[in-house]
């Protein structure tokens, strides 16, 4: 049943019963939970930022309550008053809600489901993001809760979409279809998704982490090689010397861009299908145990390779994998690789001549792909800025019901892709797509211009990222029409890339031509820049790393553009690429063609200089925030005692309604959470089972003394050795007693966190 | 039946209302957007403004938004029917307080909306080359938890000719003509005109 056919009211809750998968269901139970705690103050304010982000609710431009109009700073005055949803975030601010869509597949009921939240929740727009995720912004808090599960009756989890965890896997999105690829990397960014989802080995991380598959070496599609994890598909010919070849990844680690870029390393040059989970596994648990936590600058996983040598970090992993506890997961999955698979609905034929809608040559030219499978193509749809309404979305829905069964992908140049496209239907669907606004060509070219959401929503955003793409986007597209110096055929396939700030979200490390925001000051105002990156390789994964030429205001970086591509256009040698032409002239070369592009005028001689792209206001850096790219750094322990605090707080609610019983079986349960939160401080393998927590709390903190309160000294300890032998009780007084002791107990477990923290400092 | 009670209708309180511009558009969408800051800056309506957005360069879209904690405004562009839309979320506002029924509301919406057209209008940087026709109306459900069947159509609809006579919209002396528009998939959607 649609979610758009309903015929009474209800809650989302009561309406989709039955449709939430059980586990999620729990899961968007207990942030409704959180979300009420909060709201009644029983939860830490950074705990609660860290909880909200690992379910994807990030914060937005101006959550501080603050404005600035360009000449001053002004207070919002959000309904909620104090309340705040983290350190210096208002509860009532509009934030992003980023929703995670593994390897960027979609099928058409999701798609409608994405449209309706955008109509209900957000502004009506989807935003496809450079790592296939789909984001909505401008979303209350509150209606988090009925949004995931409204998401995840169709499939859809935003489960550690944000926060220190591990974020959306991404993959080719041409995997399955590729004519370079061995084999399909689908089924195992699904599995490897879903296996690390939630994981316990992938909770205590000091930043994130971010996985990238791809079908080969030597396209761009997956971005292997900018990502803390890279996979890439290998065949070789088995060792019992047979002609028959077995399925493997090459897997390398610690790549990634953001300030400092690092290449990956390779850490294996091939491991088995079946090896491929419990590899990453073990680098999960290397990366939780000696990962930076405290210098966030320094706490992703490119750092610890960095720090320790490929090497060390191999044999370190190496260790791991050999005390890892076998687990069934790591190649059930084998069993049945179709599980991602989209077959054609549409028979195969080739594109006959005949008459075409008007714009299809060039959209064919620049749009449309050959797959592997003959007859079929895989046709680009080039998202302006990663944008699409709800209306296209729905549409698009419909388009891909009748040519392929309803499946799209998103990609990482923040388009989508329809694939398995019957050849002889493209006329009729471009028609179909133009139609619908979704029928731009130039997708993957020069006008396809990608971009973070840099000041327009990020709270890091120094400069319009998306204003000035947007800008360049119109700019190209002008100067193809009129057969301008961007219409040549040597820049057309060259890849411009915008970040707001250093950080990278725009990727604009890996682009021919790319830009990261900054400011100046001049004439005692301040004035936004570019700073001009050259020389990055899209292809082979993201194979090299471009190199920073020169600041321009932001207001002149469509001359640069243009200036940059006409001396390529002029001066390049036969066959030669954007990077080489870069390499030979050198970057002094190009700060001299672009020189007087950074002088700056006065306020008075020029203004236009001194506000940003689609901003009239003044510029500033007065709207700058705290990131939340980083997350709060909340440790296992911390996360392990407020999921007591919640046990303890549904307990309550049960003691209300009158269960006894349920009441004092959550008192229980929340010591437990809390003493198993304490050891996993020393034992990451810790289980569930009661009576092995107890007596491993005995062992590790009773016994050693360091549970004790200075004053009460085991008091607390016994309120849980009390209950653990006597759960049941159906005395209401009895009940209140033991929510009352829980609390205690989770507080003395809060104090030893701390003092075990003081000690290690000490060490430190 | 027209005018039946739907209780429940009382307590919905996301709706989407959109003023359609008069005649050919002859302003772009990303004029507004100075505008827009502008009224957040001079608060220029009393409730609290936020941001703005600029989605003028996807088709038919949402065109630029000025985004408030109680309802978003739009140089809406959807179906390539420039208009002014109004897209309430919450009822925050003092000027919102104690709406309890859906005739209250529907006044509300129409109050405000209106308003929003009338600033822009009048707005210096626009010279009255924008104009709303205050008879060509829009207004939609825009939550699918409540029923989109006949008798919530029809309750709705009787509901909002109440509300556009008390506004003093009207077809000469009759009362404007108000009916449903769109797949039943999609919300409820009345339409005036």
């Amino acid at each position: 049943m649609s979610q758009s056919t309903v015929d009474s009211t209800a809650t989302w809750k009561e309406r989709l019963e039955g449709r939430v998968p059980p586990h999620l269901d729990e899961e968007i139970d207990i942030f409704e939970t959180q979300i009420a705690q909060k709201r009644q103050g029983k939860i830490d304010d950074k705990v609660f930022a860290e909880t909200r982000l690992r379910r994807g609710v990030y914060g937005q431009r101006y959550d501080n309550g603050q404005r600035h109009d360009g000449t001053a700073s002004q207070a919002l005055e959000y309904p909620c008053g104090d309340l705040t949803k983290g350190p210096n975030t208002v509860w009532d601010a509009p934030g992003m809600l980023r929703i995670k869509i593994p390897f960027g597949a979609m099928n058409g009921e999701q798609m409608e489901v994405l449209a309706d939240l955008a109509e209900e929740y957000s502004d009506g727009i989807a935003h496809v993001t450079t790592r296939q995720d789909i984001q909505l912004h401008f979303i209350h808090i509150d209606d988090t809760p009925d949004i995931m599960r409204r998401l995840a009756a169709v499939g859809i989890t935003t489960q550690e979409a944000c926060g220190n965890s591990v974020r959306n896997v991404t993959a080719c999105p041409m995997a399955g279809v590729c004519r370079d690829e061995p084999f399909d990397v689908s089924p195992y960014a699904h599995a490897l998704t879903y296996f690390l989802l939630g994981h316990k080995d992938a909770q205590d991380f000091g930043r994130k982490f971010k996985i990238a598959f791809s079908g080969c070496e030597q396209h761009a599609c997956g971005l292997a090689n900018m990502h803390d994890l890279g996979v890439v598909a290998q065949v070789r010919s088995t060792s019992n010397g047979t002609t028959n070849t077995e399925r493997g990844f090459r897997v390398y680690v610690g790549g990634g861009l953001g300030a400092v870029p690092h290449q990956a390393k390779v850490l294996r040059k091939f491991v088995r299908e079946d090896e491929l989970l419990p590899l990453a596994q073990a680098v999960c648990r290397v990366f939780g145990r000696l990962g930076e936590k405290r210098n966030r600058a320094r706490a992703r996983v490119k750092f610890l390779v960095a720090k320790l040598g490929i090497e060390e970090f191999t044999r370190l992993v190496d260790e791991e994998l050999a005390i890892l506890p076998p687990d069934d997961r790591w190649s059930a999955y084998l069993g049945d690789l179709s599980v991602t698979d989209e077959e054609p609905t549409r028979p195969a034929a080739t594109l006959s001549p005949g008459s075409r809608p008007e714009g299809f040559g060039e959209w064919l030219g620049s749009n449309v792909q050959r797959q592997r499978q003959p007859g079929y193509v895989a046709a680009a749809i080039n998202l302006p800025l990663g944008d699409l309404t709800s209306t296209q979305l729905r549409a698009l829905a419909d388009t891909t019901r009748r040519y392929n069964g309803g499946h799209v992908r998103n990609t990482v140049e923040q388009n989508i892709l329809l694939r398995n496209i019957s050849e002889a239907d493209l006329p009729a669907l471009y028609a179909e797509l133009h139609e619908q606004g979704l029928g731009e060509p130039g997708a993957s070219s020069l006008v396809d211009v990608t971009a973070c959401p840099g000041t327009d929503t990020c709270k890091l955003g120094i400069s319009a990222s998306r204003g000035l793409a947007g800008e360049l986007r119109k700019r190209i597209a002008t100067s193809i029409r009129t057969t301008g110096v961007l219409a040549d055929e040597a820049v057309k396939d060259l890849r411009i890339k915008v970040s707001g700030c250093f950080n990278s979200c725009g990727q604009h490390h890996v682009a021919d031509i790319g830009f990261y925001g900054i400011s100046r000051k001049s004439d005692g105002r301040t004035i936004p820049h570019f700073q001009v990156i050259l020389g990055g390789q899209w292809t082979e994964n993201a194979g090299s790393y471009g190199l920073a030429v020169v600041a321009v205001p932001a207001k002149r970086i469509p001359e640069a553009v243009e200036r940059i591509a006409g001396l390529f256009v002029t001066e390049r040698e036969k066959g030669e690429s954007f990077q080489s032409f870069i390499a030979r002239i050198g970057k002094a070369r190009v700060r001299q063609l672009l020189d007087d592009l950074t002088k700056l005028p006065t306020y008075l001689e020029d203004r236009t200089l001194y506000s940003d792209w689609g901003d009239p206001r003044e510029y500033t850096i007065g709207d700058l925030g705290v990131g939340e790219c980083a997350g709060e750094v909340v440790t296992a322990v911390e996360f392990g005692l407020s999921a007591a605090e919640r046990e303890v707080f549904q307990g309550l609610l049960e003691l209300d309604r009158g269960a006894a019983d349920a009441a004092a079986e959550k008192a229980y349960a929340a010591m437990l959470q809390a003493a198993r939160a304490l050891i996993t401080t020393e034992n990451i393998d810790i289980g569930t089972a009661p009576e092995e927590i107890v007596g491993e709390f005995r062992t590790r903190f009773y016994d050693t003394e360091l549970f004790f309160d200075p004053y009460a000294g085991a008091k607390f300890a016994n309120y849980l050795f009390r209950v653990h032998g006597d759960a049941q009780t159906d005395s209401g007084e009895e009940a209140h007693r033991r929510i009352e002791e829980a609390q205690l107990f989770i507080e003395a477990a809060h104090a030893c966190n701390q003092r075990i923290s003081e000690i290690q400092a000490r060490v430190a | 039946m027209e005018g039946a009670q739907l209780p429940e209708l009382d307590t919905l309180v996301k709706f989407d209302l959109k003023v359609l511009a008069a005649g050919a558009a002859e302003v772009e969408a990303e004029e507004f957007i100075p505008v827009f800051h502008r009224w957040i800056t001079e608060r220029l309506l009393p409730e609290l403004l936020i941001d703005v957005a600029d989605y003028s360069h996807v088709h038919e879209g949402p065109g630029v938004l000025l985004v408030g904690h109680d309802a978003i405004y739009a140089y809406d562009l959807s179906r390539g029917e420039p208009g002014l839309l109004y897209s309430r979320r919450h009822e925050s506002g003092a000027e919102l307080e104690g709406i309890d029924s859906l005739d209250d509301r529907l006044k509300s919406l129409l109050y405000c909306a209106f308003r929003a057209c009338d600033l822009i209008e009048a707005e210096p940087q626009l010279d009255g080359r924008v104009a709303f026709d205050r008879h060509r109306l829009e207004l939609r459900v825009n939550d699918r938890l409540f029923p989109s069947d006949e008798q919530t159509a029809l309750t709705l609809a009787g509901a909002f000719r109440r509300a556009l006579v008390e506004a003093g919209v009207r077809d000469g002396d009759a009362p404007v003509e108000v009916k449903r528009i769109g797949e039943p998939r999609e919300r409820l959607t009345l339409r005036t005109g």
